[in-house]
């Protein structure tokens, strides 16, 4: 563990049972944690936590004032609008290309191609990670080696998005097309068409093998599985298909880029990893870091599609050729099928269980589709396993391996869960299987193997190193009751069956857990000024992606500082004015960088209390934070934060303004876990299905924002059925996309999402800010294995492949009959 | 091309290029708060009011709007005096990211005003054009409802009342918003 986490070893907590359940002896993550003292409190002493305070953008956002990227062009008045050109064919490399026609265009300022000189020629990836980068370089901004429908290869910048449309249109591109790989499974057959030269990229992954098209492999090992399987009284094994799942990302990927007065490059970009694409740019042109500028306006989400640098270096080239600002927006299309996606994966299972349901072994693999390239290939492939067998840490054996491969279609990327709902699926309906075989009731039975505080979780470092999760001490678990409280909600109990023959109810669940940022892989910092009027501004890298971390950080700053969470500014993710953060990804944004801001709060809050302490005449001791004001213990004597930040700035004797900062990086990153419940009514004749409810319960620890937790259970609900029962991208022979538009995939609408319940269960837990874990990836895992899992429990066959379909329902009805 | 248009109550010239649609050209001429998410009329981000209905203004032909009245979400309220369906999103906590919320609430205006019983299914149908990734919908459809209570009480709905099209140019001039 690192420096900055690790604390001190503690004696052996005295509130633990005699008998924690895991080997104390050599026991190197302690139960105990120091957490601060304010860092703890009763739900009846919080004034700011546990609020539902509106989102600090609410009514920017309501009245459309709420400036997202494109919104702004029109401080540009010399702005070009870019359009890229990109491969019409899966697999090939082009051998000419004509762009005259598209330069002799009126309203065109420039066109570049892989032989220009502003674009560089490095390799690089679009991965919005850490330096350096897990993923390979193993993309070009523009090339002739074209991999996927969608690779670019040229970008025009031209005076409105008609012109620029015409002109890309207009680039003459002649190919030498190859054979495509478009069947994972098949990618390191013998025969498969080869995508990359070894040479072509670096890649410090292991276990790459370029010439069996194979991005990277990986597997981990705790017992002896073999022989656990070997010796459990019954084995049980399953393998489940999931398909490439679009972010449908409402805001498309937009970028501004341009060159400012002091020659530095600039890009106003809906990212969420500002520094990082920072760093990543400064590299590919050549440049200092502080030689670039990059800045996060209103972002209309990602879940994860922009955890990357996708369009920015096509939009900086473009400016960079055209001498003037560029403006490049994401088509829908492009979205599709030339940006980001799901990793389409294949999941194995194999467990060995006792008769008496103890979970004694699991053989878990995962071939995970990458696409084209290979931006998060390992480490969302490495998610599958250390996201979810932590659900069952007490399970002495198990082995985790993944073969992550390249094939000539969309290249994947990052996405809420992060290989969480791969794993998931195979693991909550196998254990559902158990259940059936063993004849014990499937909550029983997890109920017997789940994760308990206090448990030793080396599932989550399986694969060993900080960069993939650690072990860990689950300090804070409240799946019991998680469990208590959804089965109440979904009446699992009393199931009513409906009268007409054809129609059988059932139910389903399945557990989820998902990380609070990337163990031993995180930075956060803040900074805080008072001003003069009593508020404060806080400066940090953490950024809202929609979900409304910003308000929650003005509710930690308040809590600490006694100021209203509406007394605070925040100035986020400007990579000139805010202090550093990684980024917002991997459910890290609360647990992280909002620990930045608790402790740049409390930093302030020394200097605050010494002011007053001085204007009053009192000892510090006998300060409390009020309402907006430091009031005296002992003689009730109060002073407003705006006396004291009027003092602070100008002050007759001492001027000297509140600042405070902080940076904060943990090994730490505890689970929140969940459970949902599914209710469906199937029609045997048919196979259609109709759901009748959803419940949604989760530990988040402390629930900082219940409104803002409800809205993530609530819109991941949903997000996670679209991706049970539609989605999908489906493709030509030859690897074209045949999913290009909204329309033509299938996700539930106001009319169509079930009823559903979401249910926060408060535990706590002690490394994050207030008690808080995170919340925003968890709700994605459950619908398809809680579905799959209801489906059986009323019909009795198991769907494997998702999405679930009537069809497929229907076929596996006809293949029992 | 210029087109003569009302727009959120006043006479306006729209400055538009010949393949324009009606969104390319409220962007142009600044009204940034209607979204594009698609351009091919199937996320709804884009919905404006036009002669009293809501329509997805990616799909409009600029030129065709000739003589229209136009409402915006820039119309509608500002931050210091927000319109009730506005009130009712954020006090129901309705939006996340905000990028379909410009639609949703234009959506949901146009659904109030012309209907004398809101009901949670025509709600639901009120915005089942409008796609939202964030929220599921629950929350917005509760603050339609609770809108609808806002509006009925400030007598909005009575003032608004009848059917749009028996008001040609409505052109968001309504005098309690």
């Amino acid at each position: 563990m690192s420096e900055q986490s690790a604390p001190e070893r503690e004696p052996e907590d005295e509130t633990l049972d005699s008998d924690p359940g895991y080997p104390t002896d050599a026991e190197p993550y302690p139960m105990a944690w120091p957490e601060p003292e304010n860092n703890r409190t009763e739900p009846e002493d919080r004034r700011h936590i546990s609020r539902s305070v509106e989102k600090n953008d609410a009514k920017k956002l309501v009245t459309g004032e709420g400036k997202f990227t494109a919104d702004f062009k029109r401080q540009f008045p010399e702005i070009a609008e870019a359009r890229v050109l990109r491969s019409e064919i899966a697999n090939g490399r082009v051998t000419h290309i004509d762009t005259s026609r598209a330069e002799e265009m009126e309203g065109v300022y420039a066109v570049i191609t892989p032989d220009s000189d502003v674009v560089p020629d490095k390799k690089y990836t679009s991965t919005g990670q850490a330096f350096v980068e897990p993923s390979p370089w193993d993309m070009t901004v523009l090339g002739r080696r074209v991999r996927h429908v969608g690779d670019p290869i040229a970008a025009v910048a031209a005076e409105d998005r008609h012109v620029a449309d015409r002109a890309a249109r207009a680039i003459e591109v002649e190919y030498e097309e190859y054979e495509p790989v478009v069947d994972f499974e098949r990618a390191m057959d013998d025969d498969a068409p080869q995508l990359f030269e070894p040479v072509e990229v670096e890649n410090a992954q292991p276990g790459h093998d370029y010439e069996r098209n194979r991005h990277s492999h990986f597997d981990g090992e705790i017992g002896d599985v073999d022989a656990g399987l070997e010796t459990a009284d019954h084995t049980f094994e399953t393998s489940v298909y999931l398909p490439y799942q679009s972010h449908l990302v409402p805001e498309p990927h937009t970028t501004i880029a341009y060159t400012d007065e002091d020659g530095r490059y600039n890009c106003i970009s809906s990212t969420q990893v500002p520094n990082h694409t920072r760093r990543q740019l400064a590299r590919l042109f050549d440049v200092p870091v502080r030689d670039v500028r990059v800045r996060k306006p209103r972002l209309g989400s990602t879940f994860g599609s922009k955890q990357g640098m996708i369009v920015e270096p096509i939009a900086m080239a473009l400016s960079i050729a055209a001498d003037r600002p560029v403006k490049l927006e994401a088509t829908r299309a492009e979205e599709f099928y030339a940006l980001r996606n799901r990793h389409p994966m294949r999941v194995d299972l194999e467990m060995g269980v006792d008769e008496d349901g103890s979970f004694q072994a699991a053989n878990l693999y995962a071939l995970s589709n990458t696409g084209a390239y290979g931006p998060h290939g390992m480490t969302v492939a490495g998610n599958v396993g250390t996201k979810t067998l932590p659900l069952y840490p007490r399970m002495p054996n198990a082995r985790f391996s993944a073969d992550i491969v390249h094939t000539n279609l969309p290249v994947a990327g990052a996405y809420r869960g992060y290989g969480a709902p791969q794993g998931t699926l195979a693991l909550e309906t196998l254990v559902d299987d158990v259940a059936d075989a063993l004849d014990v009731d499937p909550v029983e039975l997890r109920r017997q193997n789940h994760v308990r505080e206090g448990d030793l979780d080396e599932m989550s470092g399986i694969l060993g190193g900080a960069a993939e999760g650690a072990n860990r001490r689950i300090r804070s678990c409240g799946l019991e009751e998680v469990l208590d409280r959804g089965l109440e909600a979904i009446g699992w109990d009393d199931v009513e069956q409906p009268e007409e023959d054809h129609l059988h109810r059932g139910r389903g669940m399945a557990l989820v857990a998902q990380g609070s940022g990337v163990a031993g892989d995180e930075l956060g910092a803040a900074q805080i000024k008072m001003n003069e009027d009593g508020s404060f501004v806080l400066q940090i890298g953490g950024l809202d992606i929609g979900t409304g971390v910003e308000t929650g950080f003005t509710q930690i700053v308040a809590e600490v500082l006694g100021c209203r969470p509406e007394d605070v500014l925040v100035q986020s993710a400007d990579t000139d004015v805010s202090p550093f953060d990684y980024g917002t990804y991997a459910s890290s944004t609360t647990f992280i960088s909002g620990q930045a801001a608790k402790k740049a709060a409390e930093d302030a809050k020394e200097s605050l209390l010494a002011w007053a302490a001085r204007l009053l005449d009192e000892p510090v001791e006998n300060l409390e934070t009020g309402d907006r004001e430091i009031c005296s213990a002992e003689t009730g004597e109060c002073l407003s934060l705006e006396e004291i930040g009027h003092e602070t700035i100008y002050g007759e004797d001492v001027r000297d303004q509140i600042l405070g900062q902080a940076t904060h990086s943990t090994d730490e990153s505890p689970p929140p876990f969940g459970a949902q419940f599914v209710d469906v009514t199937v029609d045997e004749r048919t196979g259609d299905f109709e759901i009748n409810k959803l419940v949604f319960a989760a530990d988040v620890g402390v629930a900082l924002n219940p409104a803002l937790v409800e809205g993530q259970m609530e819109g991941g609900q949903v997000h996670s059925l679209e991706y049970a029962i539609g989605g999908g991208l489906e493709f030509e022979d030859d690897g074209s996309p045949l999913t290009t538009s909204f329309k033509q995939y299938d996700t539930p609408t106001a009319t169509e999402v079930p009823p559903m319940e979401s249910i926060i269960v408060e535990t706590h837990e002690p490394t994050g800010p207030f008690g808080a874990k995170s919340i925003a990836e968890l709700p994605m895992n459950g619908v398809p294995p809680a579905l799959s899992n209801a489906i059986k429990d009323a019909i009795g066959v198991r769907l494997r492949k998702l999405p679930i379909t009537p069809e497929k329902v229907k076929a596996a009805l006809d293949d029992v009959a | 091309m210029d087109i003569q248009v009302t727009i959120n109550g006043d006479a306006e010239t729209l400055e538009a290029k010949r393949a324009d649609k009606l969104l390319d050209a409220l962007r142009r001429n600044g009204y940034t708060g209607v979204k594009r998410g698609c351009d091919t009329g199937d996320c709804g981000f884009c919905t404006v009011i036009v002669d009293g209905e809501a329509r997805q203004s990616c799909t409009i032909p600029a030129r065709e709007v000739e003589g229209a009245g136009i409402e915006t979400i820039e119309g509608l309220g500002t931050q210091d005096d927000l319109h009730p369906v506005q009130e009712a999103f954020v006090d129901n906590h309705a939006l996340q990211c905000g990028f379909c919320t410009p639609g949703m609430v234009m959506a949901s205006t146009a659904y109030l005003r012309n209907t004398d019983e809101p009901t949670e299914e025509g709600a639901r149908e009120a915005i089942d054009d409008v796609l939202c990734r964030c929220t599921g919908f629950e929350k917005p459809v509760a603050a339609i409802m609770d809108a609808a209570e806002r509006m009925d009480r400030g007598g909005e709905v009575a003032a608004d009342g009848g059917t749009a099209p028996a008001e040609p140019t409505r052109s968001g001039g309504d005098s309690n918003e």
